[in-house]
């Protein structure tokens, strides 16, 4: 299914990287004086040329008549002074030969033209390139204004005459009269009256006024067939007389084609550029005159071109390590990843561009024109699970993850112990329990003394899971889960230690009254044992960035706890994502360390978060970082705890369930389910090996589970040399090998686990899982 | 579609035989699946009792690589 044209056509307009800018679109020719300077400034002056050629007529001969109003909006202009690109292209065609001319075939066509100025001669051009045969009928010599023009080398002036001369363009001297201009308008297909030559008038012609006059998009005037240079007010400009000589000639190619010369041509016309370029941190670099301005050198062209900014707009990027990797802008990933989606067939390369994006909407803050790549990245996610191409691996470890915590065996709500009622419902979400334990039970415990009415506890993951893989069926039944928790706590006013959950609830459970943790402890009592440290940067989470409130509450909080704050620049409504966000590192973990390292590069300071994923990756890319409920509710002093390693996949799913027992069993006297015959495998897995796990995203229950397989089963292969063991087992869409030994006391040692999707035979195990089967997924045989 | 072993990396399957039947692995052509593909490739396994013997490079190395050109299809 392809993606529909209409987002992209939203998205696109917003985007202004791959605008024009100033200097072209106030060009009256459009030259690419940008794309110019920069090969000018690498001395790439055939090259140089070609742009020269392909924008400019008379074979460069623009170069020494040009006023250079370009200069004017050139954004250099407000720092010190506009590049002179004239300049630049004198050089360049001084030192270069003109592209060969390749004049189509003989037309049949005729075209009459009167006086020869620099219009008339830049449409004969035009048109004789085009093939249609072109007279200038003239008075005195041609050229109009350029005869004895200071700066025009008589060598160029000699040649463009012989490049028209090649065109075969006729000179013919005439007395300008209403007789002349009869019989040309008899002989030909068009006439052109070219009044920027000094010795054309109308009345010479036997026109008035108003019959001279012309539209100021195709220059033809109300007489038929006839087309006239535009009256410009103010001094005459040369760069006035080629535009219009151009103009003319792109109208009357248009009437021999039949075509409308009135329609779609705004893009002939000059216009404010939509380019944003920021002029931060752009050093002064004032103009060199050269010693001859007509006979610039080389060096000095150069020098010149050197100070082209070049105008760009790249704003969000220089910010987004995501744009960065894939050496892109947002309208050009927005392309790629439209067209991945609307792939027919072959395969979809650029899958991971629209996984690999953290949707944390810092470059809609930054952009000029609030492009939401992040949203559109969304949208692409939509359309990849509508149509069932997106790549199931992706995100389906998070998902399992998230599924497991919100199955009714794990996920549970309790009013507070002794109470039949909440007023409050305690959400700390599904990562701070298991990253966070001791001091989760101990917020909560300072909830439940300082709050009236009665804090339940929930422990769920809210969805946002789902949500950034963009799963709508999963995100429902995330959905129904925690609704049903609060409902069945009596809809109480539920308190958020997650700021994605805090979006998510907004997003998906707007019925549901929430209020953020840190804004409700930063209205209770300090507790006594708040600890604080050296001095800390504080990094908000890119899911606070709109909540101002919680920003302010968790500074007040700091403050009341006397901890020393840094405040980064990027921070606030410009936080930086961790690279957590939108599953981006789940989907592309080394680019996911990658957001991390960006925040690191920010400040040598360690960091205070608020949020536990941006704490262990924060931490897990090497700097010290201490979540604010270390500091508030300290179980070791806060410079320990800013180094406390993050915890891997494995110790969060235990943790979780650990912190779960523990706590049903203190505050409610509950005592834990025992210990299945699978939880009780001991296995030793030694540093090396539980670093290949982590990479592998394999868990110790993945290998609990292929040993008591095996237990029962046994295992597949032996080794009876090394007295090691194989064993295989495909419990969902994922076949887990182990190789290990059994140890004399029952444990096993583990030398290695690995895991493929793929299906090989002989393999036991079911095969299915639940992200698999609720979004319809039919696991062997691929989309259903 | 068939995987000539060649673009397989080299399997060391030296000293290892089925528990089953005890048999040493031999290589031969089996049918692997993934997303609705199938196609046939040469890999170590147990004569007799028909299970296919994966090591970690394989899987990954070439199998990832071939499991994400599937995914992305």
């Amino acid at each position: 299914m392809p993606m529909h044209p209409q987002i992209l056509r939203d998205f696109d307009p917003h985007c202004v990287q791959d605008e024009p800018p100033a200097c072209q679109t106030q060009c009256p020719l459009h030259l690419d004086a940008r794309g110019l300077a920069g090969l000018m400034a690498e001395g790439k002056l055939k090259e140089a040329r070609k742009i020269i050629d392909r924008y400019l007529p008379l074979n460069g001969l623009t170069a020494y008549l040009c006023e250079g109003p370009c200069g004017r909006h050139c954004r250099r202009s407000e720092l010190d002074q506009g590049v002179d690109v004239p300049l630049l292209e004198r050089v360049c065609v001084a030192q270069t030969q003109a592209a060969r001319l390749m004049p189509l075939p003989r037309s049949g066509q005729a075209v009459a033209v009167f006086g020869a100025g620099l219009s008339s001669l830049t449409l004969a051009w035009e048109l004789g390139k085009k093939g249609h045969q072109v007279t200038i009928y003239h008075t005195g010599p041609a050229g109009g204004r350029l005869v004895g023009h200071p700066g025009l080398p008589a060598q160029a002036w000699l040649e463009t005459l012989e490049w028209l001369d090649k065109l075969r363009v006729v000179f013919e001297e005439v007395a300008f009269s209403p007789a002349a201009l009869a019989e040309a308008r008899a002989g030909s297909q068009s006439v052109y009256l070219g009044f920027d030559d000094p010795a054309l008038t109308p009345e010479l012609l036997g026109l008035s006024a108003a019959e001279a006059e012309v539209s100021p998009v195709s220059l033809l005037t109300s007489q038929d067939k006839i087309l006239a240079a535009p009256f410009h007010p103010g001094p005459p400009r040369f760069v006035d007389e080629l535009a219009a000589g151009k103009r003319a000639a792109g109208s009357i190619d248009r009437l021999l084609q039949g075509v409308s010369p009135e329609v779609a041509r705004v893009a002939e016309e000059t216009y404010p550029s939509r380019l944003y370029t920021s002029l931060a941190d752009i050093p002064v670099k004032s103009t060199q005159p050269p010693a001859d301005p007509w006979v610039p050198t080389l060096a000095e062209a150069q020098a010149e071109a050197q100070r082209c900014l070049p105008c760009q707009c790249l704003e969000c990027v220089k910010q987004c390590v995501y744009l960065q990797h894939y050496l892109t802008f947002p309208k050009k990933a927005a392309r790629e990843i439209f067209n991945n989606i609307s792939t027919a067939l072959g395969n979809r390369t650029s899958n991971i561009l629209a996984l690999s994006c953290a949707e944390c909407g810092l470059c809609r803050e930054i952009c000029p024109g609030q492009a939401d790549t992040g949203q559109f990245v969304h949208q692409a996610r939509q359309e990849m699970v509508y149509g069932r191409h997106m790549p199931i691996s992706a995100h389906e470890f998070a998902l399992e993850d998230m599924a497991f915590i919100n199955s009714p065996e794990f996920s549970f709500f309790r009013h507070q112990p002794g109470r039949e009622t909440s007023a409050y419902l305690f959400f700390p979400g599904c990562q701070l329990p298991a990253s966070l334990p001791v001091a989760t039970e101990s917020v909560y415990s300072h909830l439940q003394n300082h709050l009236e009415g009665g804090v339940g506890f929930a422990l769920a993951c809210c969805g946002a899971p789902a949500r950034w893989a963009a799963r709508p069926k999963l995100t429902t039944r995330m959905v129904e889960t925690v609704r049903g928790l609060w409902a069945s706590a009596g809809q109480p006013r539920v308190i958020l230690a997650c700021a994605s959950c805090a979006v998510f609830f907004q997003a998906e459970l707007p019925e549901i009254p929430v209020e953020t943790l840190w804004n409700v402890l930063a209205a209770l009592p300090r507790p006594a044992g708040a600890a604080a440290g050296e001095v800390l940067a504080i990094h908000d989470p890119c899911a606070a960035r709109h909540d101002q409130a919680t920003q302010a509450s968790v500074r007040e909080l700091a403050q009341k706890i006397s901890q020393p704050l840094e405040e980064l620049h990027f921070s606030g409504q410009l936080a930086r994502c961790c690279g957590y966000g939108g599953l981006a590192a789940a989907a592309n973990p080394a680019l996911g360390a990658q957001f991390a390292q960006k925040r690191l590069g920010d400040t040598d300071k360690p960091l205070l978060a608020y949020c536990i994923m941006c704490r262990d990756r924060l931490r897990r890319e090497g700097r010290p970082t201490v979540h604010l409920l270390d500091l508030m509710f300290p179980g070791q002093p806060p410079a320990e705890a800013a180094q406390r390693p993050a915890p891997g996949l494995s110790d969060r799913q235990e943790g979780r369930r650990r912190f779960r027992d523990n706590l049903l069993k203190k505050l409610w006297g509950e005592e834990p389910p025992l210990a299945t015959e699978m939880e009780n495998i001991i296995i030793n897995i030694p540093e090396e090996v539980a670093a290949r796990l982590e990479t592998r995203r394999i868990l110790r229950s993945d290998i609990q589970r292929v040993l008591l397989d095996a237990r029962e089963r046994g295992p597949i292969f032996s080794h009876p040399g090394s007295g090691r063991q194989l064993a295989g087992l495909r419990p969902r869409q994922v076949t887990y090998w182990v190789e290990y030994s059994l140890c004399p006391d029952g444990s096993y040692d583990i030398h290695d686990a690995y895991c493929h999707r793929m299906v090989v035979p002989g393999i036991p195990g079911e095969g299915r899982d639940s992200v698999s089967v609720a979004e319809g997924f039919n696991p062997e045989g691929g989309r259903a | 579609m068939t995987l000539a072993t060649n673009q397989l990396p080299e399997i060391d399957v030296e000293g290892w035989v089925c528990r089953k039947c005890g048999q040493p692995l031999k290589v031969s052509l089996v049918a692997v699946t993934y997303m609705g593909s199938s196609f046939e490739v040469e890999l170590p396994g147990c004569p007799n009792c028909g299970f296919t013997f994966i090591p970690p490079v394989l899987a990954d190395g070439k199998m990832l690589e071939v499991e994400k050109m599937l995914e992305d299809k």
